[in-house]
């Protein structure tokens, strides 16, 4: 009986681990950081969180499936450049474009990890390498600006309603679809299953390739949708934007409490998981800590994380 | 007759309030081989675990050497004197045979960490000229063919055991005669008269009765979890052994007979000619709307891969498969559940259930495609839904929203059912329905059944025993070794005779 009292205690914190976070680091860095909750700093955060919310809202799918994918960096860099180098010419269609870009890499990847039966993060591991070509390739002097003529397309994006930004909004509504999706469809529902268990639910005549392929695309989908809005607030075409976002959306999907061996979680959580991250990345800025200590914190927040989050019993087993 | 050896007294294991194993007592005399004889299930291979060591007895005593005996582990048991050549095997496919035979024990050969491979293979081939065996211990296990493995493992068990306990060890063989030839099992037998006369004890435990009667000098048989009966094999009969086996007769009421509906005329499966290359062969049969057709046969038999085949986990390699008249074909269980046929999984745990998932999306996982609007599901419906049959199947829990694997195997098993039962497929697989469930739920699963057959669905059932697969059918199919080998009536009130079934199975 004690055995179970403590297991309970850790899954209670894990529950509510998002919340706590949230409160410790927005606490901790305003008392640290006067102007840290200031109007001006909020936003700012908001318009660096909204790409993550998406990123890591469709990160969230592959993982409840048990899956993972280590591309998703290199996707959001890729399609960054893609708008960036391209808005100039199809203007703000290019949104919609490298939403079907998007659907099409996350399909590539959803039918390797399926139809040839390899885990997802051998698959996503060697598929990153092509985004990235494609990222460096149209891009081969680094960052390319948007011209100056052509910035009142991509204005919108950062400017703000009720002072909140556009972009925010957008990665709300996105927020807000993947929550209907996860949580009213068929899709939904088997995504969950093949990450409970794969075997169970494939006897019981879900068919599990549509729905890990499903989630891949919703993954891809988000991603590009991302690598959109950092052209847009980068105002430029960056290649190496996505180089350590996996890792910042993995942390957050973690931080939210969602399993890693799959099955469990919500895109509301990793949203919170989002804000945490966010908060941590914006207030070490603002203090001013050396840029290359960011992924260090983000590394050790994934892992404290993770331990949190993991079946005590060690019956977890993470990545399919 | 020899010294005695081991003595159990009372032995028994329970798994929760599920009891396996009840008050066996059991004495093995050096220089014996022991038949032990049941139905799948009887307990056979559970009473060999907690001698071997790989589980511990729930209750009574054991003694070896006429001291008080309990095993830790396999290597425990091992060094103790007692060693047990399992079902599956348990070898390592990537190592050598030498490597096989000295794993966990290679410090004797080692200096430093660095092994003596060559001392290795030496003693390795000694321990296989033990027992007649001719074949370079460098070879990797998995380039030897099955008999081979088999009398490498059986010279592995001997080498630990003679080291141990020379000359009054106990060695246990489970079921060692399935994969070999009639030449190997003759080789084999040799090697267990060997045995026997170095004055070591041998527990025989087979399916085919010829041979236990064969190498035996003494048969334990066992039924349900009990002893039914001892007796010498001089004087005993492949008939006498039959009856003990089967023993008590089956009662109508327990199994709801009479809910059990005549089915209709109408064919909803047909299957011609269906073969699974080294599985099963040119099986036919043709299953009718409200019909319970029972397959009866032996592990092995090939049962489970007809059902792994209907359900479209398998591909068939001949034959086709009708369903109401139409050829069908399925490449997975999401298309074969399309067609109409759906299973109720054997391994509960791991192909059943959906773990951590709660009841409700349990029960609609089979039948949420068919029930949504464009993909969407509507909640108050799945909830409702979900409500309906936790109330209507008897499924006890605080709520739909509960996962799944909080629940008992009984409740979760009749979960599956209701999802089954959801699905609004008509053609039910029921593997092993009642495995590992108490007696209550037991009953309200078999009633389940009868509600299934009488809505119109039919059902395909693997009884989890022989009693039950009877009981529930109106009609069995015998396979024995791939092949149909009888087929069975069983109106309300003519069953057949277990006895007349387990002749075509065996």
């Amino acid at each position: 009986m004690a055995n179970s009292k403590k297991s309970f205690h850790i899954s209670d914190f894990s529950k509510y681990m998002c919340l706590v976070s949230i409160v410790l680091v927005f606490g901790v860095f305003s008392v640290i950081i006067p102007n840290f909750m200031t109007p001006y700093s909020l936003q700012n955060m908001m318009t660096e969180a909204a790409p993550l919310l998406l990123m890591a809202g469709g990160m969230s799918f592959i993982i409840y499936t048990g899956g993972i994918d280590l591309g998703a960096g290199a996707m959001v860099s890729c399609t960054c450049v893609l708008s960036g180098v391209y808005v100039a010419q199809f203007g703000n269609a290019i949104i919609p474009i490298m939403l079907a870009a998007g659907i099409l890499m996350g399909l590539t990847n959803g039918l390797l990890v399926t139809k040839l039966k390899l885990p997802s993060f051998i698959v996503t591991l060697c598929t990153m390498n092509f985004w990235s070509y494609i990222a460096l390739n149209l891009c081969p002097n680094g960052s390319e600006i948007i011209p100056m003529d052509k910035r009142f397309m991509v204005q919108w994006a950062t400017q703000k309603v009720f002072g909140i930004p556009i972009m925010f909004f957008i990665a709300l509504a996105g927020v807000a679809v993947l929550y209907i999706f996860q949580q009213y469809t068929v899709y939904g529902k088997a995504i969950y299953g093949v990450g409970a268990n794969v075997s169970a639910t494939r006897l019981a005549g879900v068919n599990t390739d549509m729905a890990q392929i499903s989630a891949f695309v919703i993954s891809g989908a988000c991603s590009a949708l991302a690598g959109a809005l950092y052209a847009y607030k980068l105002k430029s075409a960056v290649p190496t934007v996505g180089d350590a976002l996996t890792l910042t959306a993995i942390a957050s999907v973690a931080l939210g409490g969602t399993s890693m061996a799959g099955g469990r979680g919500s895109v509301l959580r990793t949203a919170l998981g989002v804000v945490t991250i966010t908060g941590v990345t914006s207030g070490l800025n603002m203090m001013g800590v050396d840029p290359l200590w960011k992924d260090i914190v983000i590394g050790v927040i994934l892992i404290i994380a993770v331990c949190l989050n993991t079946d005590t019993r060690g019956r977890d087993l993470i990545v399919k | 007759m020899g010294e005695l050896l081991f003595e159990a007294k009372g032995v028994g294991k329970t798994y929760g309030s599920n009891t396996v194993l009840h008050d066996i007592d059991m004495q093995i005399y050096s220089g014996e081989v022991i038949g032990l004889i049941g139905e799948n299930g009887a307990g056979k291979s559970t009473l060999m675990k907690l001698i071997s060591g790989v589980e511990k007895s729930s209750m009574g005593e054991m003694f070896f050497m006429g001291k008080p005996y309990s095993a830790s582990s396999i290597l425990d048991a091992n060094h103790q004197g007692i060693g047990m050549v399992f079902q599956e095997q348990s070898l390592v496919g990537s190592l050598t045979i030498a490597q096989n035979i000295y794993l966990g024990r290679e410090k004797k050969y080692s200096t430093c960490g660095f092994v003596n491979w060559n001392k290795m293979n030496q003693d390795a081939k000694k321990a296989l000229e033990r027992i007649d065996m001719d074949i370079d211990p460098s070879k990797k296990v998995r380039d030897i063919d099955f008999a081979a493995r088999q009398m490498v493992e059986i010279a592995k068990v001997l080498d630990v055991v003679t080291e141990a306990a020379n000359g009054h060890a106990i060695i246990l063989l489970d079921e060692p005669t399935t994969v070999l030839s009639d030449e190997e099992i003759k080789k084999l037998f040799v090697q267990v008269r060997n045995m026997k006369e170095q004055g070591n004890a041998v527990i025989f435990i087979s399916h085919r009765l010829d041979e236990v009667l064969d190498i035996t000098d003494r048969i334990y048989v066992f039924k349900d979890g009990e002893e039914t009966a001892v007796m010498q094999t001089e004087g005993a009969d492949v008939n006498l052994l039959y009856e003990k086996m089967i023993g008590r007769s089956t009662t109508g009421e327990f199994y709801v007979e009479h809910k059990q509906t005549v089915p209709s005329d109408e064919v909803i499966l047909e299957v011609n000619d269906l073969s699974l290359f080294g599985a099963f062969n040119h099986v036919s049969f043709e299953l009718k709307r409200g019909e319970v057709l029972g397959l009866c046969g032996v592990e092995g038999s090939g049962k489970e891969d007809v059902c792994a085949v209907l359900v479209g986990d398998a591909a068939p390699t001949a034959g086709t498969i009708k369903i109401k008249g139409k050829e069908c074909t399925f490449a997975n269980p999401y298309q074969a559940r399309k067609k109409g046929i759906l299973s109720v999984p054997k391994e509960r745990r791991d192909e059943g259930m959906i773990g951590i998932l709660s009841i409700e999306d349990n029960i609609i996982v089979s039948h949420m495609d068919t029930l949504s609007n464009h993909s969407f599901l509507s909640a108050k419906k799945t909830r409702r839904i979900a409500q309906e049959w936790v109330e209507k199947a008897g499924v006890k829990c605080v709520s739909i929203n509960d996962r799944i694997n909080q629940l008992s195997g009984g409740n979760a098993q009749k979960v599956i059912f209701a999802r089954a039962l959801e699905s609004g497929c008509e053609v039910l697989i029921l593997n092993h329905p009642t495995r590992g469930v108490d007696v209550g739920s037991k009953e309200e699963i078999y009633d389940l059944v009868r509600d299934m057959t009488a809505a119109g669905n039919s059902i395909i059932l693997l009884g989890d025993t022989l009693d039950e697969c009877i009981g529930l059918s109106s009609r069995i199919i015998v396979l024995r070794d791939g092949l149909v080998t009888g087929m069975f009536d069983c109106p309300v009130g003519e069953k057949p005779l277990q006895l007349d079934i387990v002749q075509k199975m065996m």
